[in-house]
């Protein structure tokens, strides 16, 4: 039987504990393995030093960019349940594009702050990226609670903090944990230093957490991705992005209208495929000849469709150096779609770092901040409430070639 | 879907992506088994059909194994294949023993530009995987190179939603891997639940197994009775030794002590 | 009061790299030693120490009388300082004993044919680094503790432990990360200073011709390891 994986992010300000807690959360499930451990223990005594956990990620790290290591269990530890794969999310501002490339991958979130210093540049920068993601599982811990004399008070206070500071953005956190992740307190096992919190461990929380499954009830979405001839076949491929495609369904292509029926479900060296999950990348062919190309979006018959608009407001966050500004064109990707726009208008422009804004109303949004844009298309994309299906309620702004903003849709206009 | 279909589909997803920016688009194949599992996924996603070249960078010093496991499998799966090679250098004998490094250079790095430059090719599918190069999340799925084939980790975009980038002006050409969220587990689960077939070397004889296979000099065997998929498998659950690749570091010892003895040191 | 923290081999790239924030300071860079025909270390800290070039004087003395190179105190900028300490510096006052022993064991290690054995020399080459390392920043920080007008405190580690370990950049990481602990740990003006830096060469490291600076005052530019006689006493004695 398969073992379930599922994709964990820690994010946080640098230096509130990230590498420790990695190693921690190793260790204590004995995922690391006993020689390396054993190889830095003995140059951190040679150097005179104490073991430090975030040394020996160093040296996993390192020792696997040099293709030597040959274990494959390091980059999973495991729990009773399933096997948690951490997904590296550097904390230094510079690396604002390898925290989200690495976070939008991520099935849940641990947010570490420390609780000496409370939330800081980069937890509020993070947490806004969580949040952007649309990340709903995520544990906030308080770190360092060694360095406050395990004090429900500091906890309660700064707990009272992040919540307050979460909330404002849209972030609910399924649980807040008082942690030591030097000292091991309620990472893998409850703390004996700190009777007062009763709530679970870390590893507990996450084992709460579920797999993110895209919808497989209800409408169906499938990107058209290319259209390719067989063998004299012409098959749709595409990715069922929501709901189940299954032979037979009358569909509606999208922006046309016009309607078909799902002759069959190609896949190679496989006859007589009757269905396809969401998240299938797969292939199709129709029953009538109808133009079909990139970017289009097949839905079911009778089922609720995507709206198609000329205008869509959304919350973008800003990733390049080259600012973007009102009045220029770009090109908005949401699934399969490519679809120049005009940046209409930038109604308010937020420090991700601060959460403050700057100023309503701009001209241009830059690096690292966060803005409400209004986007108009010449010709109509088809969107969703991010809400509902989040694929097609989200996408991203690519300038001269580059990503540089991803967002959120925030309102559909006709 | 269960992982591995999960892996897969993504995998199909970004193959296919790649192809439709790029016409002039090759698939590298070392005939290892992660780029032999991607030969396969390619096919998937193309109906048995490859529609763009498979490259194989040939050193002249690869196991005879890789040779036949070429042969055999491009005519199988009608492949188009290219070989690439470094006639000069081979012919100015270029060997291992010149020093590992330069070897590399001219045989492999070399005979990928000039292969590169010969056909025109834009972009380059690759079977890497993130487990092998760090948990950092620095890499990406297009990853553009430059003339020179470097890479500018540092300043890249994100990558986000299964959006990629595109190529622009000054960058080479772009790098795809559609395995980069695969693990080195995943692959042998995935070979053994679609049946791919891989170069015998990696199955163990007399006590020893290749763990990965390249040139047959500077390819060292790991001691191990694993002889099977399933037997393999278990081996990689369980292993927790890691092994540095006894590879000859001659040269490089020869160099510095000329070095150190200029130094004064010895 | 001043300390230079002098690091042998200390390398720029990879400061750069791991991103030591304390051996960076507010203010760091490269240093110009082009006009030294090798990067030596007895070469560089004996140019150091007086702020001329003594290459020509070294190299006389050929390769086995050079690392016994005794510079008198008062040929060298110490000398200014009522109450200086330094410690181990080569050139000045360092351990040669110490520093034979090094110089014997990677010879061994080189000349060595059986693998077996040259790993067990590699390991005692390491532990006796790492062992004098140890004793040296204790001393170090008792130095700081006392009555000095000047504090200079050699740390041979990354050099010695860089030329049959380079290549194991885990390994150079703990040591670099150790050192910018040791940097963090001194207060007031300080330097940190490097005779040249490392460069890999497969496992092992041979000298980079560039040295690295750093300090939490002002900005050198691109000083010459001679500059440094002039910027310590400027900043301390205003001379």
């Amino acid at each position: 039987m398969e073992r379930e994986h599922l994709k964990l992010v820690i994010v946080g300000h640098v230096d509130h504990g990230k590498s420790t807690l990695i190693g921690r959360l190793f260790y204590d499930t004995d995922s690391l393995p006993r020689e390396k451990l054993e190889e830095v223990r003995q140059i951190c005594e040679a150097l005179g030093r104490e073991l430090e956990f975030a040394f020996v990620m160093d040296h996993l790290e390192e020792e696997r960019s040099q293709g030597i290591t040959i274990d494959t269990a390091q980059t999973f530890f495991k729990t009773a349940k399933r096997d948690y794969v951490i997904i590296d999310a550097p904390g230094h501002r510079e690396f604002t594009k390898n925290m989200i490339t690495g976070a939008s991958q991520a099935e849940a979130a641990i947010l570490i702050v420390d609780v000496s210093e409370g939330v800081q540049e980069q937890t509020r920068r993070h947490a806004y990226i969580l949040s952007m993601l649309g990340l709903k599982q995520v544990i906030v811990v308080l770190n360092k609670m060694d360095l406050v004399g395990y004090s429900e008070e500091v906890f309660e206070k700064v707990r009272g903090h992040t919540l307050d500071f979460l909330k404002r953005i849209g972030i609910n956190p399924t649980y807040v944990i008082p942690i030591s992740a030097r000292e091991g307190d309620n990472v893998a096992s409850r703390s004996e230093r700190m009777p007062w919190y009763t709530g679970p461990t870390i590893l507990e929380a996450l084992d709460t957490f579920k797999k993110t499954e895209r919808r497989d009830g209800g409408p169906l979405r499938f990107a058209v991705q290319d259209v390719y001839n067989i063998e004299g076949k012409r098959i749709i491929v595409g990715r069922v992005e929501a709901g189940t495609l299954r032979r037979g369904d009358e569909i509606v292509i999208l922006p046309t209208g016009e309607r078909t029926r799902v002759k069959s479900i190609e896949e190679f060296m496989r006859e007589g495929v009757e269905e396809a999950p969401p998240g299938k990348s797969t292939g199709i062919t129709l029953e009538d000849k109808l133009f079909v190309d990139r970017g289009q979006i097949l839905c079911r018959l009778e089922e609720e469709t995507p709206k198609m608009v000329s205008e869509v407001k959304g919350s973008i966050f800003w990733m390049s150096s080259e600012p973007l500004q009102v009045g220029e064109s770009v090109i908005f990707k949401c699934s399969t779609q490519e679809a120049p726009c005009r940046v209409e208008a930038i109604e308010r422009r937020i420090d991700s770092s601060t959460l403050e804004v700057i100023e309503e109303s701009s001209s241009r949004l830059e690096n690292r901040e966060v803005g409400e844009v209004t986007l108009s298309f010449a010709s109509p994309v088809i969107v969703e409430d991010f809400n509902v299906t989040p694929e097609l309620g989200r996408f991203v702004i690519e300038k001269e070639g580059n990503i540089s903003g991803g967002g959120i849709i925030t309102r559909l206009e006709g | 879907m269960d992982h591995l279909d999960e892996l897969e589909s993504r995998s199909i997803y970004i193959i296919r992506e790649a192809y439709r920016q790029f016409k002039d688009i090759a698939a590298l194949w070392s005939i290892g088994k992660d780029s032999t599992t991607l030969v396969w996924l390619i096919r998937k996603a193309f109906y048995g059909k490859v529609p763009f070249p498979v490259v194989h960078i040939d050193t002249s010093y690869k196991f005879k194994e890789i040779y036949a496991f070429r042969e055999k499998w491009a005519k199988e799966w009608n492949l188009k294949l290219i070989v690439g090679r470094n006639e000069e250098a081979i012919k100015a004998g270029m060997g291992p023993e010149r020093g590992k490094l330069q070897c590399c250079t001219a045989l492999k790095t070399d005979a990928l530009k000039m292969t590169i430059d010969k056909y025109g090719f834009k972009a380059l599918l690759l079977g890497i995987r993130r487990d092998e190069h760090g948990i950092r999340a620095k890499e990406r799925y297009f990853s553009p190179r430059n003339r020179e084939f470097q890479w500018n980790y540092k300043d890249q975009p994100p990558e986000l939603w299964d959006q990629y980038k595109t190529k622009q002006e000054g960058e080479e050409h772009i790098r795809v891997h559609p395995l980069l969220h695969w693990t080195e587990l995943d692959i042998w689960n995935y070979i053994k639940r679609e049946g791919i077939p891989v170069v015998e070397l990696y199955f163990a004889k007399g006590g020893r197994r290749y763990r990965s296979i390249g040139c047959e000099p500077c390819c060292s065997p790991i001691p191990s009775d694993a002889d099977t998929i399933d037997k393999i498998v278990e081996e990689l659950k369980t292993t927790k030794i890691s092994e540095r690749s006894g590879r000859a570091q001659d040269k490089e010892r020869a160099y510095m002590m000329q070095k150190l003895r200029a130094l004064g040191y010895m | 009061m001043i300390t230079v923290i002098a690091i042998d081999a200390l390398e720029y790239t990879l400061v750069e790299e791991f991103n030591m924030r304390n051996l960076k300071q507010d203010y760091y860079g490269r240093t110009d030693i082009s006009e030294f025909s090798e990067p030596r270390t007895m070469v560089l800290w004996s140019s150091f120490m007086t702020g001329e070039n003594r290459e020509a004087e070294i190299l006389a003395k050929g390769d086995k009388e050079m690392w016994n190179t005794r510079i008198p105190h008062e040929e060298t900028f110490f000398s200014h300082f009522k109450n200086p300490f330094v410690l181990d510096l080569p050139g000045y006052n360092y351990d040669l004993e110490q520093h034979r022993r090094e110089r014997e064991l990677l010879k061994e290690f080189f000349e060595e044919k059986d693998e077996e054995r040259k790993r067990e020399v590699r390991r005692k080459y390491n532990e006796n680094a790492f062992a004098h390392h140890r004793r040296v920043k204790e001393r170090f920080f008792e130095a700081l503790e006392g009555d000095y007008d000047f504090v200079l405190g050699y740390f041979s580690v990354a050099d010695v432990i860089g030329h049959l370990n380079f290549g194991n950049r885990s390994l150079m990481k703990m040591i670099y990360r150790d050192l910018d602990d040791i940097v963090s740990r001194v207060e007031g003006k300080k330097i940190v200073l490097s005779d040249h830096g490392m460069k890999a060469v497969g496992a092992f490291g041979d000298h980079s011709d560039y040295g690295f600076w750093s300090t939490n005052f002002r900005d050198l530019g691109r000083p010459r390891i001679t500059d440094f006689k002039r910027i310590v006493l400027q900043e301390a004695l205003g001379e």
